[in-house]
């Protein structure tokens, strides 16, 4: 009897701790620090501290929500524009990604079975070196002196160097170049493992190979499409470290925006509550993201 | 095959398992097991037949404790198991698709079990070694599972569950992942090891060849309760039931009600004939009836039968040559196609029917089955 | 449409991808054995920066912080993803998993800055009711631990999916309790994912500016953060050369382990192949 009663609560008790522990470690770490988020962008700043959301001094609780922080992320300007520009160039990033990493990944997929593996960590070795240090290799080839306008002034293509730099365009060839592993990889991991025969069945019935490819290929992908561009979407809008080495002042991105608000003008409910938008503004994206997930695991 | 096991419990007539009403119902509301009890001979193979989501796996998986009746109660030899944990019953089992740990040799994939109870080393090393050679697998020992063919696996897969000297033996669906040409030869093997060694088994399987050709009893399940149990030529010849008679075999079925019934005999009378059946039933005169008939039992000719009784006249509408034997398919007058099979005893097909010919089925008073349910 | 040269225009997309994946680096590393100050033109080869970079206490020590926190958040990642993986796997069915999944997912999509600030309020709310832990080595581990988790656990958890549930059970059937049934049987199953789930969060904690900068305190800098203010500042040829020893030591390894693990597949599909031809004579 006592044995039976080891084992059952032995297993319950390992089930306890087994989903205990990263729950525990999530909450603290993941949800928790959003909530506080939350909290700091509905108080304000006192000279260094922040003001207490709930007021003892009255002997009961009295909860205080400021909304000044909103208000003014509603009635300047900037930051609308800010929030816009950032959507903008996340939306032109995915799409450039999409249209380049689409075609690749086809073509990866299509590759002999033995090149496959060696494609594979060809895509994935820029992966493992420094996100920023590629990022700083970019600069020094696009500078006005940098390494591109170099070469083309010595091979006499032009005379004086073209901007390259601190623009919309060093920006986007930034992000393309960052996020587009992360477009490719899920694509691949679609492409390669759709069944060749649909294609051979869609020529059978007399589907030209162009139009298979439109109604047969795209749809049967389109959990790949979809899982590449919101890894690419959702993380770009926040980017901040490829604004501030590639973009310059003139493009404005929300992340970039955050950083200032926190670091520079010590403001941790502005932060906060340029934070909270930014989330709302991805949460849709989110959204469709993990549908698109359990779906795919579902279906699988 | 199959008797050798029977004779040897009708010497013994011990109880090995014993299944007690035992009920398994998942999320409050599906019944996978349903009232189920059954006794285990020492030293018989007890086969579970049935379709897939028929509760044959759910009952097997409550005898090796990976789930808790939610009623009833399992005993062995005569101590209550129901609650025991998986590691603590003297019950093993062979894997569907086998289970072997990838990362072990087959000698420590078979040494396993062993180790956990904390056997003396040469003990293990005499016992793993004595196993592999009932396998004749010992040249195959340092190599990992994925090494090995299908059909080495599969040994390897029974010896590792028979190391323990289990009580009882319980087998998933063992030859499940073997394809058919290679399954005969391993279903001899199989059977062999386990009756070189004796061991008590309970076999879950979809197939019902197998569970003739292995088992010496068999229950047929279909939604979480038996609906026969019995040695297998019973099963065959005498099923109690539509459903049974359907299950195993091909039958032709035909429904009437009973005209006479005599200690010695009946008749069924139905729309297509009446079928005079050579010994009593359980049942009435007046009773709505279904009367069995196996395609083999039927005899076709060309010529009308003199008889008053079990024949019946159609056109033959399709024909199915097997080899060994053909079927042929005959659309009665009423509508009804049954089927009849004939051995091809000579080179040429014996009876000479050929599409559109009109035939005539007759059968013996002792081929058909009454069923009542 | 002629497949010629359709093949054509497949093989030179591919090379054109590849080109705009490598040619900063490649440039990185050319221009790491420069003489010349100016990073962008080219004098003559030399080691120069490397020597210089031998001399820069500050950057070295910002590597050696780095590799730190690397093995300490990657150590603490494979942990915490391990846990998270066999929860969401083996129990299908629990109140607040879908709760659970979602928190697990987030650091892996969340922009930077937001992951960044929302664990920096959180440590300093803390700190105001506890009095501790100070911003620093601490807490920078933990934003990297976080990250690290969720992607440990995506790695552990398509192993785990592979994995036959059944040799759980066959282990418990030959005499397991529950606790060997880990030790014995899934822990070296999942070894090999554990490695590359390490290898992979070392990586992106090597890699960290964002949350590095939110969390570290005073004399507490990463080598990306060393990298990323003097990069603001304008280009150094300091660090073309430990980009280029970075890589270096990434290449090697990456291409030995893929090498290795080739071979491994190949040599178990040569066995299996064997195996087969075997039993069918």
């Amino acid at each position: 009897m006592a044995k039976k009663q080891s084992f059952f609560t032995s297993l319950s008790a390992g089930r306890l701790v087994v989903i205990g522990v990263p729950y525990f470690w999530f909450l603290l770490l993941a949800a928790i620090p959003l909530l506080i988020v939350l909290k700091i962008s509905l108080s304000e700043m006192e000279s260094t501290s922040i003001s207490h959301m709930i007021d003892w001094s009255h002997g009961w609780p009295r909860l205080t929500l400021n909304f000044g922080s909103y208000q003014f992320l509603a009635t300047d300007s900037l930051y609308f524009k800010t929030y816009l520009s950032s959507i903008k160039y996340a939306a032109i990033t995915t799409l450039l990604c999409l249209v380049i990493g689409y075609p690749f990944a086809y073509y990866m997929a299509r590759s002999p079975k033995h090149m496959q593996p060696t494609l594979l960590m060809l895509i994935m070795l820029p992966f493992w070196t420094s996100f920023l240090l590629r990022i700083y290799a970019w600069k020094t080839l696009l500078v006005s002196n940098g390494v591109i306008n170099n070469i083309l002034i010595s091979l006499h293509v032009i005379d004086t160097p073209i901007e390259m730099m601190n623009n919309s365009f060093s920006l986007l060839l930034g992000m393309v170049y960052s996020y587009l592993p992360f477009m490719i990889l899920p694509l691949y991991a679609n492409l390669s493992k759709m069944d060749m025969r649909y294609l051979e069945a869609a020529a059978d019935l007399g589907t030209s190979p162009f139009k298979a490819f439109w109604l047969i290929t795209v749809p049967l992908s389109k959990a790949g499409i979809i899982a590449g561009s919101m890894l690419v979407f959702i993380p770009a809008v926040g980017e901040y470290v490829i604004p501030e080495l590639l973009g310059g002042s003139s493009t404005l991105m929300i992340g970039r925006v955050l950083w200032d608000e926190f670091f520079s003008n010590n403001d941790w409910p502005m932060a906060s509550a340029v934070a909270v938008v930014m989330i709302l503004l991805i949460l849709v994206p989110m959204g469709v993201y993990n549908k698109a997930q359990a779906e795919q695991m579902e279906g699988k | 095959m199959a008797t050798a096991p029977k004779e040897a419990n009708k010497a013994a007539q011990e109880i090995l398992l014993r299944v007690e009403n035992v009920t398994k119902v998942y999320d409050g509301t599906v019944k996978a097991v349903d009232d189920v009890s059954l006794t285990v001979m020492k030293g018989e193979i007890f086969a579970l037949l049935g379709g897939s989501g028929c509760g044959k796996s759910t009952l097997l998986r409550m005898m090796a404790g990976f789930e808790t009746p939610t009623k009833g109660k399992i005993f062995l030899a005569n101590q209550d198991i129901t609650n025991l944990p998986p590691f603590q019953r003297p019950i093993n089992m062979m894997f569907q698709s086998y289970a072997l740990f990838p990362h072990l040799s087959v000698w420590e994939n078979v040494a396993f079990g062993l180790k956990r109870d904390g056997m003396p080393k040469d003990e293990i090393a005499e016992r793993v070694e004595k196993m592999l050679s009932l396998a004749q697998l010992n040249q195959y020992a340092k190599r990992k599972p994925h090494q090995l063919s299908g059909g080495q696996q599969q040994r390897v897969a029974l010896v590792r569950s028979l190391a323990k000297r289990p009580q009882l033996l319980l087998l998933d669906e063992p030859l499940g992942a073997l394809d058919k040409k290679l399954r005969e030869s391993t279903q001899l093997e199989l059977v062999n090891i386990i009756e070189e060694v004796g061991v008590t088994c309970v076999l879950v399987t979809h197939d019902q060849e197998e569970a003739m050709t292995m088992a010496s009893r068999i229950a047929v399940m279909s939604e979480g309760y038996f609906l026969q149990v019995g040695e297998p030529d019973t099963v065959y010849e005498m099923p109690n039931s539509r459903k049974v008679a359907d299950f195993i075999g091909n039958v032709n079925i035909f429904e009437g009600k009973i005209e006479e019934d005599e200690p010695d005999h009946v008749t069924v009378r139905c729309p297509e004939c009446v079928h005079y059946v050579g010994h009593g039933v359980s049942g009435h005169s007046g009773m709505d009836v279904g009367v069995a008939l196996r395609p083999e039992k039927i005899m076709l000719s060309k010529d009308k039968p003199n008889s008053e009784y079990n024949w019946c006249a159609g056109e033959v509408i399709e024909i199915v040559y097997f080899g060994a034997h053909t079927t042929y398919h005959l659309k009665l007058d009423s509508g009804k196609v049954i089927k009849a099979q004939e051995l091809n005893n000579t080179r040429d097909l014996s009876c000479g029917l050929t599409w559109g010919d009109r035939a005539y089925a007759s059968w013996s008073d002792l081929a058909m089955v009454v069923l009542t349910q | 449409m002629n497949s010629a040269s359709n093949k054509i225009f497949a093989k030179a997309w591919m090379a054109i991808v590849y080109l705009f994946l490598y040619l900063p680096i490649i440039t990185l590393v050319v221009f790491s054995f420069n003489d010349s100050k100016l990073v962008t033109v080219w004098s003559h080869a030399s080691f120069r920066w490397y020597a210089a970079l031998a001399k820069d206490s500050d950057l070295i020590s910002a590597v050696l912080l780095s590799l730190e926190i690397a093995g300490l958040s990657a150590l603490m990642s494979v942990f915490f993803g391990t846990f998270t993986a066999f929860a969401l796997n083996r129990y299908k069915r629990f109140h607040g998993r879908t709760l659970l999944t979602s928190m697990s997912s987030m650091p892996l999509v969340m922009p930077d800055v937001i992951v960044g600030l929302s664990l920096l309020l959180m440590i300093v709310s803390v700190q105001n009711w506890l009095g501790f832990p100070e911003r620093g080595l601490f807490t920078i581990l933990l934003g990297h631990a976080l990250l690290g988790t969720a992607y440990a656990a995506v790695v552990v958890t398509s192993r785990l999916r592979e994995m036959d549930s059944k040799l759980d059970e066959a282990s418990m059937d030959l005499g397991c309790k529950p606790m060997q049934v880990f030790t014995l049987v899934t822990f070296p199953l999942l070894v090999p994912a554990l490695v590359s789930a390490f290898l992979l969060t070392f990586t992106l904690s090597f890699d960290d500016v964002v949350l590095s900068s939110f969390l570290s305190g005073p004399g507490y800098s990463t080598m990306p953060m060393v990298i990323f203010s003097r990069a603001r500042l304008g280009l150094n040829p300091t660090i073309n050369a430990v980009a280029t020893v970075t890589i270096a030591v990434v290449t090697i390894a990456v291409i030995a382990s893929s090498f290795y693990t080739s071979q491994q597949e190949r040599k178990r599909k040569r066995e299996e192949a064997q195996a087969y031809s075997n039993s069918n004579k």
